[in-house]
């Protein structure tokens, strides 16, 4: 069975030291579904999201990703890390989103997106020179291929981003509060891109605290607080008709 | 007389006493000092001038330049490899760099440059091979020590060691979220280092190492101890044979002077233009609609991709 683009977690566990962050959580997203993540600051949401692309690592639980262990090896006696190839490989598969765009500033737009496949893939240069003017067209930026980061705004930046990650022609896209930074009247732009790339099937877990969106396009919402997956179901069921009193609370306060 | 309306009257701050004063201290000073350098004899201007372009000084003053470009670009290699030492996560690796750059910073550089030339006292034979085979050649340490590498050889493993603090401050300016793009992409350690991460570092390091550049040019002068025939090696063997010892120490400070006056050229333009730094949000044109007004910036240039 080709389990491509699907997460499945069962029972992360992550300390910072003695405080713990995340704790017991499962998690199931299925190929080609939209799920959300939502929750109080400091819930975890962040960090649950870093460990399916390793820039965490988790403690203890399962966790497959496109149906592989993530970054380690289940032998008899435990879960045994990946070498760093082999972990960099599997994280091509994954397109991760940041907050703060992340754009490398050194490099234009255009070699933004081109970077995973020419210095990662070690593809072709012009054939990922237009595969990245597509994607850069795709994304609603067409003839700004030639612009360094710092002079695009934030919306523009972040769509360059999710550019930048598409390239690599990920399985899994994940986005970490995708529009936190953008100033109000940048926000549509963005969604209007992760909204085209849903329904094109791409299998999507977003943190976000843009509930109408959530309830738009998400198939599943998982409400984390303290580290704890609270409620997870059905985007409009959580949304509409919360069963936890912490999930009715905390909704009551953000819509 | 005609009388200004109190709304276009300049305004203006009187002159103190205190503004000419300075002035006139400064003058005093300055042409106090042109004066005895013109009058005091012993000073011996036209020996100066002779000297100044005779071929030994020419040849001391390539050798000194050639001395910093070497040991300079030797430096800067070993100390990013020190700098990447130092940020290991392997606690080995990253003590060990610490503790070249607490030994070779604490210890001043003329006793390192005297301590490389006499290394043959320590170990008089190495031999270079390769470990668990029988290829090796036999090395006299005497032979190849020569004041030249011992010269080079010295100033180098201090100055890497300064080096690798600049490139450190240089890599703690980049964002970690940098890192984690690139980690994010799949990119391996080295493509990280390479293409994101030390291209960002260069706004904090260039400027830095210019700096390094200009103090390495004055600290060559030391090596004149060990007998190599360096600007100011060359002005001291001129004046042990015609005693003209403060004419050729002219000489040789006019040239540092005049060195160090042509490379902080350079070295400001490069400051200022990475003060303007890419990461600062540019013209205001960034953020609004349009983008298109936006000045192009980049620090460094997009030499990868
Ligand atoms: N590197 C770290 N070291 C120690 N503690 C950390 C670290 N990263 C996060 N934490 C802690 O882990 C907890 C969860 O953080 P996380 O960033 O996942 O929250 P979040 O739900 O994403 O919050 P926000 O909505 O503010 O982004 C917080 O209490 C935070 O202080
Ligand atoms: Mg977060």
């Amino acid at each position: 069975m080709n389990a491509d683009g699907t997460i499945v977690a069962r029972k992360l566990c992550k300390s910072y030291g003695r405080h713990q962050v995340l704790r017991d959580i499962d998690l199931t997203v299925a190929a080609g579904e939209i799920s959300c993540i939502i929750g109080p600051s400091g819930s975890g949401k962040s960090t649950l999201l870093r460990c399916i692309n390793g820039l965490e690592t988790i403690d203890r639980g399962v966790l497959k990703v496109n149906g592989e262990d993530f970054g380690y090896v289940e032998k008899d006696d435990a879960y045994h890390a990946v070498r760093p190839k082999r972990l960099a490989q599997q994280r091509t598969r994954i397109g991760m989103v940041f907050q703060q765009f992340n754009l490398f500033p050194n490099m234009t737009a255009e070699s933004n997106v081109m970077s995973g496949p020419v210095l990662v893939k070690k593809k072709n240069r012009e054939a990922s020179r237009e595969q990245a003017r597509e994607l850069l067209a795709k994304v609603g930026l067409e003839g700004c291929g030639h612009k360094y980061p710092a002079q695009l705004s934030g919306g523009q930046q972040q769509r360059v981003a999710i550019a930048r990650a598409l390239a690599m022609e990920p399985t899994i896209m994940l986005f970490d509060e995708p529009t936190s930074a953008l100033d109000p009247e940048r926000v549509g732009e963005v969604l209007a891109v992760m909204r085209d790339l849903a329904g094109n099937g791409m299998t999507m877990l977003l943190v976000t605290h843009e509930m109408g969106f959530a309830r738009e396009v998400a198939d599943e919402v998982l409400f984390m607080d303290e580290g704890i997956a609270v409620e997870r179901g059905d985007a409009r069921e959580v949304l509409g008709n919360p069963r936890e009193k912490r999930t009715q609370a905390f909704l009551e306060r953000v819509l | 007389m005609s009388q200004l309306l109190a709304e276009e009257k300049k305004r203006i701050t009187p002159k103190r006493p205190r503004d000419y004063v300075t002035w006139a201290v400064a003058i005093a000073i300055v042409a106090g000092l042109v004066w005895t350098a013109v009058t005091n004899e012993n000073y011996r201007w036209p020996v100066v001038f002779s000297y100044f372009t005779t071929q030994s000084i020419l040849n001391g003053l390539l050798i000194t330049l050639v001395l910093t470009a070497v040991s300079m670009a030797l430096s800067t290699l070993l100390g990013l490899v020190l700098a990447v030492m130092r940020m290991s996560h392997q606690r080995p690796v990253s003590g060990l760099a610490q503790l070249y750059i607490a030994f070779f910073r604490g210890t001043p550089v003329l006793v390192q440059l005297i301590f490389w030339f006499n290394i043959a006292a320590l170990y008089p034979h190495i031999s270079i091979g390769i470990p668990f085979t029988d290829i090796s050649t036999p090395v006299n340490v005497n032979a190849i020590m020569t004041p030249l590498t011992a010269a080079v050889v010295g100033l180098t493993l201090n100055q890497a060691a300064y080096m690798s603090e600049i490139i450190r401050g240089g890599f703690a300016s980049v964002p970690r979220g940098q890192h984690e793009a690139a980690e994010s992409l799949g990119m391996s350690g080295f493509t990280k280092l390479r293409r994101v991460i030390i291209p960002q570092t260069m706004p904090s390091v260039v400027p830095a190492t210019g700096n390094q550049v200009i103090g390495m040019l004055k600290e060559t002068s030391l090596v004149s101890v060990l007998g190599v025939a360096d600007l100011l090696n060359s002005a001291q063997s001129i004046y042990a044979r015609n005693y003209q010892t403060i004419p050729l120490l002219i000489v040789a400070s006019l040239w540092y002077l005049i060195m160090t006056l042509v490379l902080s050229v350079p070295q400001s333009m490069i400051e200022r233009r990475f003060s303007r730094s890419t990461r600062a949000r540019l013209t205001p044109a960034a953020t609004s609609a349009e983008p298109g007004a936006g000045q192009p910036v980049p620090a460094t240039r997009e030499s990868l991709l």
